[in-house]
């Protein structure tokens, strides 16, 4: 099914959805001076922006910065009864992927994260397939197609005027039956249009998955690569993938609160032993970590897919404006060098 | 008269090449423009090959003098805006930097960066200290003004505006790791024996983070800016450390930075200061 709306009636369409679901969207927001874009629940259809990447990804629905585990004594909580399912509007390619790359970490038939399974599974997501490259992002060097998002039961195009909706659930169609069909001869000369734009601007990667762990670990550039790093958790707090958290208790006078936080590699807490060792004590260490485990250590465990979606948030909010598409540029130089010394060696 | 940057780039080629050639310093750091995102970035050039990469101009926003730590023990070239320069005088007299294990590359009249509002508010335009001096120093002063925004707040003004802002961190650290002055060797955010600091992130812990955090400014920031440039969220964390600046400046007429002999404001008392406090 194959449908168009007119961009104006944006808001009487998402009421209906609103009926079922908690919509979310991509707004706008202001802080201070700077402008922001970021999924919230959508109060009113204008502010919505369908044309420019958001500036946090949507993790933060399965994974929460901070979230509540239950009593320490009593237990799980489980989700509030007669919750509505929450419908993100709007998830690009590189944040689909990122949701895929989760699953396997958090959905193992060994140990499922149940907070993270239940929230995922009172989630629909509707792709929207990217119209033009945003600002550092390369999810096509990775693989992964910009104008198709996986796994979505709706794929959307925002063409400026229209927005165009492929309904792949047969469940969903209900909201969509009083809008007018598109021509998906039309469409697809659209997205040949984009897709013309992604070829021209396209980074080639061409990257051995996973790296070789010891080679690559122990190879001699980690120091220069990171030399400009401050060790802040923007990085990883930004990354649609990156899930590493910890534990903390609070008492409080009925009880006392299990909770995880967000944690970062990129903390010399991370890895600070109770005896007082680190095993990651320089900046160099935690950096190579980081994109180790993306690209060598996460691939190794899971069909040799990378922890990273191409989504480029790491690079846009870097304040030192660190790009990954350098380091990982340096790597396939280096590992390729190395080759070609063993093969004419 | 317009400033030449593409001048000043040349000069600190030079500069920074000599002195790697020469062997007076392990390495330089300045700014190089990222391949593909097209930004500066500060950069360690340890070839004095690689020293023809070296940029200057108004987007190179960093404060570049933090890297001086990761380094003690051999020695370092420095591209130094005047800020930068406030920052080494700051390390000299910490003693956490040692004056001949660096060579700063000075870069005179400065007029303030792109981006930064914190340049708006800074008269300190030529280096403080310097080994090389790039461009002519200005001679005339320039007019600022510290534009403390809780001066004339109340109280419950002042609460209400930081739970506003306070209310959006994320708590990822970039204020402290971009920031000269949080040079602690463990902060006391990553301190857990005591916790200081909840791990949780909402307004009570991001509070404590920040406001903890600014106790240990006074007398020390140099108002560069840097922790605001660095926060992804926007937040005014200026609006503290700006007060400090501007109450160690009126009630103790000490300007942090300005002169490696004069101790730290911390370190000085005299029977005569005045008992004015935090946030008064």
């Amino acid at each position: 099914m194959l449908k168009v709306l007119a961009k104006s009636e944006l808001g009487q369409f998402l009421d209906k959805l609103k009926q079922e679901f908690r919509v979310v969207a991509p707004v706008r927001r202001q802080y201070g001076k700077k402008e922001r874009v970021e999924y919230h629940p959508v109060e009113n259809s204008e502010e919505i922006i369908l044309d420019s990447q958001p500036d946090t990804p949507p993790k933060k629905f399965f994974l929460p910065q901070n979230e509540r585990l239950g009593d320490e004594l009593e237990g799980e909580t489980d989700l509030e009864e007669g919750e509505k399912e929450t419908l993100i509007f709007g998830v690009r390619s590189c944040d689909l992927k990122a949701v895929e790359i989760l699953k396997p970490v958090f959905l193992d038939d060994d140990f499922t994260d149940t907070y993270f399974q239940k929230k995922l599974e009172k989630t629909v997501m509707f792709g929207l397939g990217c119209s033009s490259r945003q600002e550092n992002c390369f999810c096509d060097s990775l693989e992964i197609n910009p104008l198709e998002g996986k796994n979505v039961p709706v794929n959307m195009y925002d063409d400026g005027e229209k927005i165009w909706f492929a309904v792949r659930d047969k469940e969903l169609e209900k909201f969509f039956a009083d809008l007018p069909d598109g021509d998906a001869e039309e469409l697809e000369e659209k997205k040949g249009k984009w897709q013309e734009e992604f070829e021209k601007t396209a980074i080639t990667l061409d990257l051995p998955l996973p790296f070789p762990e010891l080679k690559t670990f122990e190879a001699p550039f980690w120091h220069k690569v990171s030399a400009n790093c401050l060790g802040c958790g923007v990085c990883t707090y930004y990354c649609p993938t990156c899930f590493c958290f910890g534990f903390f208790w609070e008492k409080h006078p009925e009880g006392i609160d299990r909770w995880r936080t967000w944690d970062s590699c990129m903390f010399p807490l991370f890895t600070k032993h109770g005896g007082g060792h680190n095993p990651r004590e320089t900046q160099k260490q935690r950096t190579r970590q980081r994109i180790m485990h993306k690209f060598s250590y996460h691939p190794q465990n899971f069909d040799g897919v990378p922890a990273c979606s191409g989504c480029g948030r790491c690079i846009s909010q870097c304040p030192v404006n660190i790009d990954l598409r350098v380091i990982l540029r340096t790597v396939e130089k280096y590992l390729k060098e190395e080759e070609g010394v063993k093969s004419s060696g | 008269m317009e400033t030449n940057y593409s001048e000043i780039s040349k000069k600190i080629q030079e500069i920074s090449r000599k002195l790697l050639e020469e062997g007076r310093v392990d390495r330089v750091i300045g700014f190089e423009r990222g391949e593909f995102t097209g930004e500066m970035t500060p950069v360690l050039v340890t070839d004095p090959e690689e020293a023809e990469n070296l940029l200057f101009n108004p987007e190179c926003e960093m404060m570049l003098a933090k890297y001086l730590l990761d380094y003690g023990g051999s020695t370092t070239g420095i591209v130094a805006k005047p800020c930068d320069t406030r920052a080494i005088t700051v390390y000299l007299a910490e003693e956490l930097i040692k004056r001949d294990e660096i060579v700063i590359i000075g870069i005179n009249d400065c007029q303030g960066l792109e981006e930064n509002e914190a340049c708006d508010e800074c008269g300190v335009r030529n280096p403080v200290v310097a080994d090389e001096e790039i461009g002519q120093p200005r001679q005339e002063p320039v007019e600022t003004d510290i534009k403390d925004d809780l001066k004339d707040m109340s109280l419950g003004e002042r609460f209400a505006y930081f739970q506003e802002e306070f209310s959006r961190c994320i708590r990822c650290y970039a204020c402290r790791e971009a920031c000269f002055v949080c040079s602690c060797e463990e902060c006391f955010v990553d301190s857990n024996q005591p916790q200081w600091v909840g791990f949780s992130v909402g307004l009570r812990d991001n509070f404590t983070f920040h406001l903890m955090r600014a106790m240990h400014m006074a007398g020390r920031c140099i108002n560069c800016g840097a922790c605001e440039l660095a926060c992804p969220e926007a937040i005014n964390m200026r609006a503290l450390t700006r007060n400090l600046y501007r109450v160690a400046q009126e009630v103790y007429e000490f300007e942090p930075g300005l002169d490696p002999e004069e101790k730290t404001l911390f370190a000085t008392y005299r029977l005569n200061d005045s008992e004015q406090g935090f946030l008064d």
